[in-house]
């Protein structure tokens, strides 16, 4: 028999996880940017060292708070766009205890020193076979479901989450070819400049499709549920996908400019880069457009001030990167805090707030309840998040322009001015307004646990919401 | 063929398959469709109260 309800089991199981893993994965952050200004703050534990937690930083918050969040919100998108309940639930509900398993595993080999070294992919081979039956699982849950859907349209937001899960399998499969020579230990099927080509294109391809196409999906559901008006303009949705597919690929490179990587390579990373400026605009103008007319509701709903400030740190942050991909400003940037303000400002202005202002909108439908708990806690977490924001990437671009000029400054004989030692002194100021920016998101992500919490307390998970059976278009 | 003409064809391909998305996604003729499609998450109402706290 057909079924008549939405599977939101799985779907509340990876919101709650967002939340969690949101908090664990920017509270490393927030240590991290302790040991930065003191570096013995936790104890000379091995464990707990910089270079063992910076990448369990970076995994929790991408895959773990990111991850979670885009197969909650890709499950529910996908059922209630297509009007269908989830395929092979028993492969959703796999797909959230392996994912699971994945975060734990990396949580554990990370701070014992079990790494492959490549950024964004430091986890060893075992726990990578893992990931790929895992996102095999995701793909076929997903598209069965589109398979199935009942209306004959696909929703743009499922053509930017298939692209994601398709583009993330093949990138994880590439740059993830090792050869295992202990359990615990692998080495890349790449060498040298190959190496880094692969990782780079794997690097940039997972901001590409991880952090910017799928979260685009999100924006493309929640931006125009939350503000009661369709997206801005279908068509301009269209292009904006399919040129970003068509140039993000290529970008890559950008991330090698004057290293050993050819020349012309180095160029056309920088080309395609500066390209991408075109379809990020569009998008983001597609959606800020989209309150064209209903405006008004900014000043009142803390959830539409969350998706319309994401927006705009995407088109601030999509703005910043082609400019630091052009090699002269590059040769400034690169190797800088500028950098990790640039990442920042897309991680946590963009795909942080873009995911917390959709849990704010989808938590309180997976418990039944009219809205969240306090609509004055959204409001505070949002002036939270929005001035730590402000205060990490603002310190940051002072820190990273002083950097890199420091560094470059030469005497009239060719010495340099300044040693490395001296251009790190000068840093502990902006390192300490970044601590207190990121500590204020971070406040802002335990404020919202309260409020989920409450409002989990006062609701009643919902396991009967009804698919439509009239079906238009 | 050396692989400069292959990479030539296919960025010339890829050009022109872009470019019939654009004129697809902006004729006249699929103006109503698209904007039909753009209504799709709100054929169905997914407001709170009216699908919990039944069990």
């Amino acid at each position: 028999m057909e079924a008549t309800t939405y599977n939101y089991k799985v779907v509340r199981q990876f919101a709650i996880m967002t939340v969690v893993w949101g908090i664990v994965g920017m509270l490393v952050g927030v240590i991290l940017a302790a040991q930065l200004i003191w570096p013995d703050i936790t104890f000379g534990l091995e464990w707990l060292s910089y270079g063992r937690l910076r990448p369990l930083h970076t995994n929790a918050v991408i895959f773990a708070f990111g991850g979670s969040a885009m197969f909650a919100v890709s499950y529910y998108i996908v059922q209630r766009t297509c009007q269908a309940r989830l395929w092979a639930e028993k492969l959703a509900a796999f797909t959230f205890w392996g994912w699971t398993l994945v975060i734990v595993l990396a949580a554990v080999t990370l701070p014992l020193g079990i790494t492959t070294s490549k950024e964004y992919a430091e986890l060893e081979w075992p726990i990578d076979i893992l990931i790929t039956v895992v996102w095999v699982s995701y793909a076929l849950v997903f598209f069965g479901t589109v398979m199935k859907r009942k209306t004959k349209h696909i929703y743009v937001s499922n053509w930017f989450f298939g692209a994601y899960i398709i583009v993330i399998a093949i990138l994880h499969l590439v740059n993830s070819a090792e050869l295992p020579v202990t359990f615990f230990k692998s080495y890349s099927a790449y060498a040298g400049v190959q190496d880094a080509m692969v990782q780079w294109w794997y690097g940039h391809n997972a901001v590409g499709f991880f952090l910017t196409t799928a979260f685009l999906g999100m924006m493309y559901y929640f931006i125009p549920k939350q503000a009661g008006r369709p997206i801005y303009s279908y068509r301009l949705s269209v292009v904006h996908f399919w040129s970003l597919n068509f140039i993000y690929m290529w970008a890559g490179p950008h991330h090698l400019q004057y290293t050993a990587l050819p020349d012309w390579a180095q160029s056309l990373g920088m080309v395609f880069s500066l390209m991408l400026l075109a379809p990020s605009w569009g998008g983001m103008m597609n959606g800020i457009m989209t309150l064209s007319g209903a405006w008004h509701k900014l000043r009142t709903d803390p959830i539409l001030k969350f998706m319309v400030t994401a927006l705009s740190f995407y088109g601030m942050s999509t703005f910043e990167g082609p400019m630091m991909s052009i090699k002269t400003v590059n040769a400034l940037s690169h190797y800088t805090e500028w950098t990790i303000g640039h990442v920042h400002s897309g991680a946590l202005g963009w795909v942080a707030m873009i995911t917390i202002g959709s849990m704010y909108y989808l938590i309180p439908r997976l418990f039944g309840r009219e809205s969240m708990f306090s609509t004055k806690l959204i409001e505070w977490h949002f002036w939270l998040s929005t001035i730590g924001v402000v205060l990490y990437i603002a310190a940051l671009w002072i820190a990273g322009v002083a950097q890199g000029l420091m560094w470059r400054a030469a005497n009239p004989d060719g010495t340099l001015t300044y040693s490395f030692a001296q251009v790190l002194n000068n840093m502990y100021p902006f390192w300490g307004i970044r601590l207190l920016g990121g500590s204020l998101f971070f406040f802002g992500m335990l404020i919202m646990a309260w409020n989920v919490w409450q409002t989990t307390r006062q609701g009643r998970a919902v396991n009967d919401a009804a698919i439509p059976q009239a079906v238009h278009a | 063929m050396d692989s400069g003409t292959i990479s030539g064809i296919v960025t010339a391909v890829f050009v022109v398959v872009f470019i019939g998305i654009v004129w697809w996604a902006y004729s006249k003729g699929n103006k109503k469709r698209f904007e039909e499609d753009g209504q799709l998450p709100f054929i169905e109402d997914d407001t709170p109260g009216k699908q919990g706290d039944k069990q």
